[in-house]
C-alpha cells in the first residue's frame, strides 16, 4: 500500500518535472556546457579539438600574431563591448522601460476601447514574424528616395534623402528592436496599473489630487516592482539579442554586439564564420556578464523582496 | 459644513439605472444614513456627491450652488471607503498630509493640522507606520482622519464598519459620531446594516432599486414604515408579513374574518406586525409554537396560527414554552400595520380592531 503510493509520486514526479526538466537540460545547461568546453580548445572550420588552450581569451587581450589580421580581433572584441553597452542601455532606457511606462499610463487613461485599440496596435510588430518586422524597417530606412523616411524627408520637408544605415546605424537598431520591446512593459504595467484598487483613485481624487499627482503618488509607488522586474528582464534579453540586428543591418560592423559578433564568428554563412572556438569564449564571456549583471540589478532593485512575497495589497 | 441638496438626481450606467430621480436636502451638520441592500444605488449617490461620477440627470446643489461640473478636488468633500483606500506607500502622516498638498497651507501649519487630527481620532503614536503595519480598526481612524483634515463640507462615509469585527465596530460607532458631533460637520453614511443606521444617524434614507422608499428619524422608519420594502428591511428580526384581502371591513386569510378598524376599500393588502409587539397571554389569536430559536438574552419563537406564521420574541434565557405548544398570541390591535399589494404602500389609518 505504502509502496504503490510512493512509486506514484514518483512517477507524478517524473510527469510534472520531466518535461521541464528535459528542456532545460536539453536547450539550456548542455549547451552551457559545451560552450564552456569549446570555449578552451582551438576548435575551428574543421570541428575538430586538437588541444585544449586559452588562446581564444588570449586575443581578446593580446594582438594575435599567428591570425591575419589577429589585432582586429582584439579590437573588435572591445568595439563589441561598447556597442553592447550602448545598444542595451538606450533600448532599454528609452523605449522598453520609459516609453512602455508612456503606453501604459496614457492606454489605461483613455477609455477602454481607444486604449485597448494602441495597446493592439503596440502588439502588431510583436505578433509579425521578425523577417517581415526586419523588411518594413529595411524599406522605412532605404538610403534611397523610396525609403519611407526619405520619402517624408524630400516631399514634406524638401531636404536631401540620408543613408541611415552609415549615419546613424546604432540609433536604427535602438529604435528597432525599441518598438518591439516597448510592448513587453506595456503589457507588463498595464496589467499592474489596473490592479490598483479603484478605490485609491477615488480617494485621491477626492483628497484634491490632478491627473499628473495621481500619475505621481499612487501609480508610480505601485509599478516599483513590475519596473525593476521589466529592467532586469530586458537587459538580460537584449544583450543576447541579434536577430533583428542581424536581420535589418546585416553582418555590419558598425552594429556588431557581442551576441553579433559571437554569431558571425561561429554559424552566420560565409562571412568569416567557423572560428568556433573563438565564438565560445566570447558567448562564455556574454554569459558571464549576463550573471553578474542579473546579480547586480537584483541587488539594486531588490528583487530579493519582489520575489519573496505577493506585494498586492488585500482587503 | 454645507447645506446639501439633490434636485431629481438619476445616474444611469447604459440601460441599468443606477440612482432613480433622487430628491434629497440636508441641513447643515446633519447626520444622515442612506440604508438599503447591496446594488441599491447608494453607494452611487454618494459617489455623485464626491464629484467621482456625473449624474446623467438632475442637479446636485452645494449651499445653494450647483456644483455638477465642479471636479471633486473642488469640492471638498472627505470620503472614507469601504476599503479605507489609504497609500500603500505613505506613512500614516504622510497620508493625512497628502490631501493639504493640494491646497496653499503651508508646511509647518499642515504639519499642526495633521497633528491635531491625529490627536482626535486617536493615532498619535502611529504617525510613522505604513498601513500595513496597523490593524482594521486603526487603518479606518486614519482613513477617518484624512477624510477630515481639510475640514470638509460635506464628510461621506462608505460602509465604514463592515470590515470590522463586532467589538471594533461598537467602539468605533461611538467614536464616529463623537467626532461628528465635535466638529459638526454634514455627514452621510452608508450602510445596508441597519443598526449602523439607526445607531448613528438622526435621519436615515431608506434606498431600494435605485429609488428613495422613505425619508425620516430611525423610529419614523421602525413604527411607521412608508413601504413594505421599508418595514421588512428595517427591523431585526423583520417584521411578520401575511397576505390577505379587506373585505367587507374585515381582514380575511382564507376563511378567518379579522376585524378591521379605519375604513378602506376592498383589496389585496399585507399585514405587518413587529415580533416585539407580539406576546403570548390567556386570550388572543390561538397558535402552535413551530419553532424556537434561543438567541441568548431573548428567544424567538415561531407560531402557526390560523391566518399564517408569527416570528415573535420573550426576554428570558430559557424557553418558557415547547414546541407544538398550543398558545394564544396577544397584540395590540392598533399596531398593526396595513400595506396595499399592489403598490407595497401603507394604507394610512388603517389598522386591526381586535387580535384574535
Amino acid at each position: 500500500m505504502m509502496q504503490t503510493q510512493t512509486r506514484r509520486q514518483v512517477v507524478n514526479a517524473f510527469i510534472f518535472l520531466g518535461p521541464a526538466s528535459a528542456f532545460l537540460l536539453v536547450l539550456l545547461v548542455a549547451p552551457i556546457i559545451v560552450d564552456l568546453v569549446v570555449a578552451f580548445t582551438d576548435m575551428s572550420q574543421t570541428v575538430r579539438i586538437d588541444e585544449y588552450t586559452t588562446d581564444q581569451f588570449r586575443k581578446i587581450i593580446r594582438p594575435n600574431e599567428e591570425a591575419l589580421l589577429g589585432f582586429e580581433l582584439r579590437g573588435s572584441f572591445y568595439r563589441a563591448l561598447a556597442k553592447t553597452a550602448i545598444f542595451v542601455f538606450f533600448t532599454l532606457a528609452i523605449f522598453n522601460v520609459t516609453f512602455g511606462l508612456l503606453l501604459a499610463l496614457t492606454t489605461t487613461a483613455l477609455p477602454d476601447w481607444l486604449g485597448g485599440t494602441f495597446r493592439a496596435i503596440w502588439l502588431l510588430p510583436r505578433m509579425s514574424p521578425s523577417v517581415v518586422y526586419a523588411l518594413l524597417w529595411i524599406w522605412v530606412i532605404d538610403p534611397t528616395e523610396r525609403g519611407l523616411v526619405n520619402q517624408v524627408l524630400t516631399n514634406v520637408f524638401g531636404s536631401e534623402p540620408v543613408n541611415l544605415f552609415l549615419q546613424h546605424p546604432m540609433a536604427v537598431i535602438v529604435v528597432a528592436n525599441g518598438f518591439i520591446g516597448a510592448s513587453i512593459g506595456m503589457l507588463i504595467l498595464t496589467s499592474a496599473i489596473r490592479s490598483i484598487p479603484q478605490h485609491l483613485f477615488f480617494a485621491a481624487r477626492a483628497d484634491g489630487a490632478g491627473p499628473l499627482s495621481i500619475a505621481r503618488h499612487i501609480i508610480m509607488p505601485a509599478l516599483r516592482w513590475p519596473l525593476s522586474y521589466i529592467t532586469v528582464f530586458q537587459s538580460l534579453a537584449l544583450m543576447v539579442s541579434f536577430e533583428y540586428i542581424f536581420l535589418i543591418m546585416g553582418p555590419a560592423r558598425s552594429t556588431m554586439t557581442m551576441a553579433m559578433l559571437a554569431y558571425t564568428k561561429t554559424l552566420a554563412p560565409q562571412i568569416g564564420s567557423g572560428q568556433y572556438a573563438y565564438g565560445a569564449a566570447i558567448t562564455l564571456i556574454l554569459i558571464v556578464i549576463g550573471v553578474v549583471v542579473a546579480l547586480l540589478l537584483y541587488r539594486l532593485t531588490n528583487m530579493k523582496r519582489l520575489l519573496a512575497k505577493p506585494r498586492i495589497e488585500v482587503h | 459644513m454645507a447645506q446639501i441638496e439633490l434636485r431629481s438626481v438619476s445616474k444611469h450606467w447604459g440601460p441599468t439605472v443606477a440612482v432613480d430621480g433622487m430628491n434629497l436636502a440636508l441641513e447643515n451638520g446633519e447626520f444622515v444614513a442612506i440604508l438599503g441592500p447591496s446594488g441599491c444605488g447608494k453607494s452611487t449617490t454618494l459617489f455623485l456627491l464626491a464629484g467621482i461620477y456625473a449624474p446623467t440627470s438632475g442637479d446636485i446643489c452645494f449651499d445653494g450652488a450647483r456644483i455638477n461640473d465642479v471636479e471633486p478636488r473642488d469640492r471638498n468633500v472627505g470620503i472614507v471607503f469601504q476599503s479605507y483606500a489609504l497609500y500603500p506607500n505613505m506613512t500614516v502622516l504622510k497620508n493625512l498630509l497628502f490631501p493639504l498638498r493640494f491646497t496653499s497651507v503651508k508646511s509647518e501649519e499642515a504639519l499642526r493640522q495633521a497633528k491635531a487630527i491625529a490627536e482626535l481620532v486617536q493615532i498619535e503614536e502611529l504617525l510613522e507606520r505604513h498601513p500595513s503595519q496597523l490593524s482594521g480598526g486603526q487603518q479606518q481612524r486614519v482613513a477617518l482622519a484624512r477624510a477630515l483634515i481639510k475640514k470638509p463640507n460635506l464628510l461621506l462615509l462608505d460602509e465604514p464598519l463592515s470590515n470590522l469585527d463586532a467589538t471594533l465596530r461598537l467602539t468605533m460607532r461611538g467614536e464616529i459620531k463623537r467626532i461628528q458631533r465635535e466638529l459638526r460637520v454634514t455627514t452621510i453614511l452608508v450602510t445596508h446594516d441597519q443598526v449602523e443606521a439607526t445607531t448613528m444617524a438622526d435621519r436615515i434614507i431608506c434606498m431600494n432599486a435605485g429609488r428613495v422608499e422613505q425619508i425620516g428619524t430611525p423610529e419614523n422608519l421602525y413604527r411607521k414604515p412608508d413601504r413594505t420594502f421599508v418595514a421588512t428591511f428595517v427591523g431585526s428580526p423583520p417584521i411578520n408579513l401575511i397576505d390577505g384581502h379587506v373585505r367587507n371591513g374585515s381582514f380575511a386569510v382564507g376563511q378567518k374574518r379579522i376585524p378591521l378598524s379605519g375604513s378602506c376599500r376592498d383589496a389585496d393588502v399585507t399585514l405587518g406586525l413587529r415580533p416585539e409587539l407580539i406576546s403570548v397571554a390567556e386570550t388572543g389569536l390561538p397558535s402552535e409554537i413551530t419553532n424556537i430559536e434561543p438567541m441568548g438574552r431573548e428567544i424567538l419563537y415561531t407560531a402557526q396560527s390560523e391566518i399564517g406564521l408569527f416570528r415573535f420574541l420573550e426576554a428570558t434565557p430559557q424557553p418558557r414554552m415547547a414546541l407544538e405548544d398550543r398558545v394564544r398570541l396577544h397584540a395590540n390591535p392598533e399596531d398593526a400595520l396595513f400595506f396595499e399589494q399592489e403598490t407595497g404602500s401603507r394604507i394610512e389609518g388603517l389598522s386591526l380592531a381586535a387580535f384574535s
